[in-house]
């Protein structure tokens, strides 16, 4: 049904484009970011930037250090799963092409059932978007389009890795090679800015000793 | 002419990476929402931290992200007008105090006030910052351009709490030395006795070798974003410190003159300042730790609570510190929830107690503050922040808390035990 030439060039080809075209985006859009001066502190310190940048990037794992996860318990465990699920998906597209004797059945059923919470907190987000007033107000055509995608994304992984045909393996891999081919230009691209948002807010409260909180100063 | 006057500003401010972080990192997930007072206060989806962010983020996405520039609908970006800027007068000024409790709450770590600030600083250059906090910044600069003259006012008023303070010690020879050079510490009040009296008692009980400084400590260019007149109201203070030979400059109960001289004006020198930067707070741990006043916590028998100013606590790193002097000086201490690094904002901060045309929407955003106040069942509420108390006292009218509001100096003072005076008092009645 699709010719093999077509889902080689899917699985393989395109991948290898869209991977190389998004990596050389990101690495001019954090070449551009390293370009611009650090606001290091320059006082004398309280507590240890180090610690505090570990604390930044590490307070998502950390749902009662956070008022905004411990009220919203759902929406934290929604954003794990989200993540998982898009860690997962993004896994497969290296896995499946690159490392095919590693996906065994019980490999993609794992993958698949990673994936599927990943599925339902991308409509109970889509659901909060355009229902929450104050969601719909600062969303634009950007985090919709953002949110369909990669829930379709989620979907045809799943998709591809339980049914396993080369038809479906190929749609998943067209759609994902348009997909990193847009995420460069969206809001799906945040975590560029967070290793870099991390240090700087991180390191900040790390040195003035507030998170982690210095408690004995001499 | 504004507008231009304005994006340059914004321009100079987004050429900092903390800037650049803020705007392209959010992704609207909308988790800050309900950290803000106030949007908890309100409900007005409006006042949200990140849709007050998002004005200022989609004019910067005009310029500098890839996708905006072509496409502007699909990330909501848009040039800046003049009526844009007349909308973020009250975005900036009254429906953000800069409070940072967003930041604390975000996954990502977005530093939204970065972006308010910037904001402060684009309408300050564009002339439509709220004229009561340009005139309170030009008068700091007035009085060090006619130090004479100022110098005569304030040596008068200086010697008249001189006199409170010998009644207060029962001590004819206890002063409050203006200019002496050489001594350890150049104190820095506010304007007004309530932050000289205390701390002169308590650094007179304490012998310590101190001076008092000729400026206050506030520094309302900070509020602005105005970064060259918030550097010259600072450089006061630090030539008037380098011509004294003083070993450091202890700042008086106020939260945003802290933050800024202990870690902005190092900042702006590139390097730490020639001498010790510490808050009162700081010395009066130091003092009750090292036993240099004698303490009668029983005189403080009321139940209290302590409000932290976003400035020394989330922003300063002062969250242990008053908590310390409290216990040593106070029976009944009961921490409001939450405290600390998620404190809750008073609402009058930033500046907006200054600002008399918003105090009806200052004191409505104050509500939660007044709500937690209540919940804990205290009958004086500790805070060291003249800002915050003046907003907290307000509350305390407008939602009948039924407290007493006090700096912690003035509840040291309270619980001092002095040689020939039974019971020396600052608490308000």
């Amino acid at each position: 049904m699709i010719p093999n030439s077509v889902a080689h060039f899917a699985e393989y080809e395109l991948q290898i484009i869209a991977l190389a075209t998004m990596l050389v985006l990101y690495a001019i859009k954090s070449y551009q970011l390293t370009r611009l001066p650090m606001p290091w502190e320059k006082g004398p310190k309280k507590g240890k930037s180090l610690a505090g940048t570990i604390r930044s990037y590490t307070a998502i794992f950390m749902p009662w250090s956070m008022e905004s996860s411990r009220k919203h318990f759902f929406r934290w465990f929604e954003f794990g799963a989200y993540h998982i699920g898009a860690l997962i998906a993004i896994l497969n597209t290296f896995t499946t092409p690159f490392v095919p004797t590693m996906m065994t059945p019980t490999v993609r059923l794992i993958f698949a059932i990673l994936i599927m919470p990943a599925i339902a907190a991308g409509i109970t987000k889509f659901t909060r978007r355009v229902s929450r007033t104050e969601l719909r107000l600062i969303s634009t055509p950007d985090d919709y389009f953002a949110l369909v995608s990669v829930e379709l994304f989620f979907i045809l992984a799943v998709l591809a890795l339980a049914l396993n045909t080369p038809l479906w393996r190929t749609i998943y891999f067209f759609i994902t090679a348009g997909f990193l081919f847009y995420v460069p230009f969206s809001k799906i691209s945040h975590y560029i800015y967070f290793l870099f948002a991390g240090v700087i807010t991180g390191s900040r409260y790390g040195w003035r000793g507030v998170r982690p909180q210095v408690r004995q100063v001499r | 002419m504004t507008v231009e006057l304005a994006e340059k500003e914004l321009e100079k401010k987004y050429n900092k990476l903390t800037g650049t972080a803020a705007s392209n990192l959010c992704t609207h997930c909308g988790w800050c929402t309900d950290a803000c007072h106030v949007y908890q206060a309100t409900n007005d989806p409006e006042t949200t931290p990140v849709a007050k962010a998002e004005k200022v983020r989609r004019v910067y996405k005009k310029h500098h992200d890839w996708m905006s520039k072509v496409f502007p609908f699909w990330s909501g970006a848009k040039k800046l007008t003049e009526q844009e800027l007349d909308q973020w007068v009250e975005m900036a000024f009254l429906n953000c105090t800069l409070c940072e409790r967003c930041v604390v709450n975000c996954p990502m770590g977005v530093e939204t006030p970065q972006l308010i600030a910037a904001a402060r600083s684009a309408l300050t250059a564009a002339g439509k910052a709220p004229e009561i906090l340009v005139q309170l910044a030009d008068m700091a600069i007035s009085r060090e351009e006619n130090a004479e003259i100022y110098r005569d006012l304030f040596l008068e008023q200086v010697k008249e709490i001189e006199k409170e303070l010998q009644n207060h010690l029962g001590n004819p020879e206890a002063s409050i030395p203006i200019d002496k050079e050489g001594a350890r510490i150049l104190y820095v009040p506010l304007s007004g006795a309530h932050t000289i009296l205390p701390e002169a008692i308590i650094f007179n009980a304490a012998h310590e070798s101190w001076t008092l400084s000729m400026f206050e400590a506030s520094n309302y260019a900070y509020f602005l974003g105005d970064s060259d007149k918030a550097k010259r109201i600072a450089m006061r203070i630090i030539n008037e410190a380098t011509r004294l030979k003083v070993k450091e400059i202890v700042l008086t109960e106020c939260g945003h003159a802290y933050t800024l001289m202990r870690w902005e004006v190092p900042k702006w020198l590139g390097g730490p300042l020639l001498f010790r930067v510490r808050n009162i707070l700081e010395v009066l741990d130091e003092y009750t730790r090292d036993s240099r006043l004698t303490l009668d916590p029983s005189r403080n028998s009321e139940a209290l609570t302590y409000h932290d100013s976003c400035n020394l606590g989330r922003k300063g790193g002062l969250i242990e510190e008053p908590r310390r002097v409290i216990r040593a000086v106070a029976q009944d201490f009961r921490d409001m929830i939450p405290h600390g690094l998620e404190s809750l904002c008073c609402g009058g901060g930033a500046g907006l107690v200054a600002i008399a045309e918003w105090s009806d929407r200052r004191i409505n955003a104050g509500k939660p503050k007044a709500e937690q106040i209540r919940h804990t069942g205290a009958k004086v509420v500790v805070t060291s922040c003249d800002n915050c108390r003046h907003q907290i006292s307000d509350l305390n009218e407008h939602y009948k808390l039924g407290i007493k509001v006090t700096s912690l100096a003035e509840l040291v003072v309270q619980a001092m035990v002095l040689p020939d005076v039974k019971k020396a008092t600052l608490l308000p009645k």
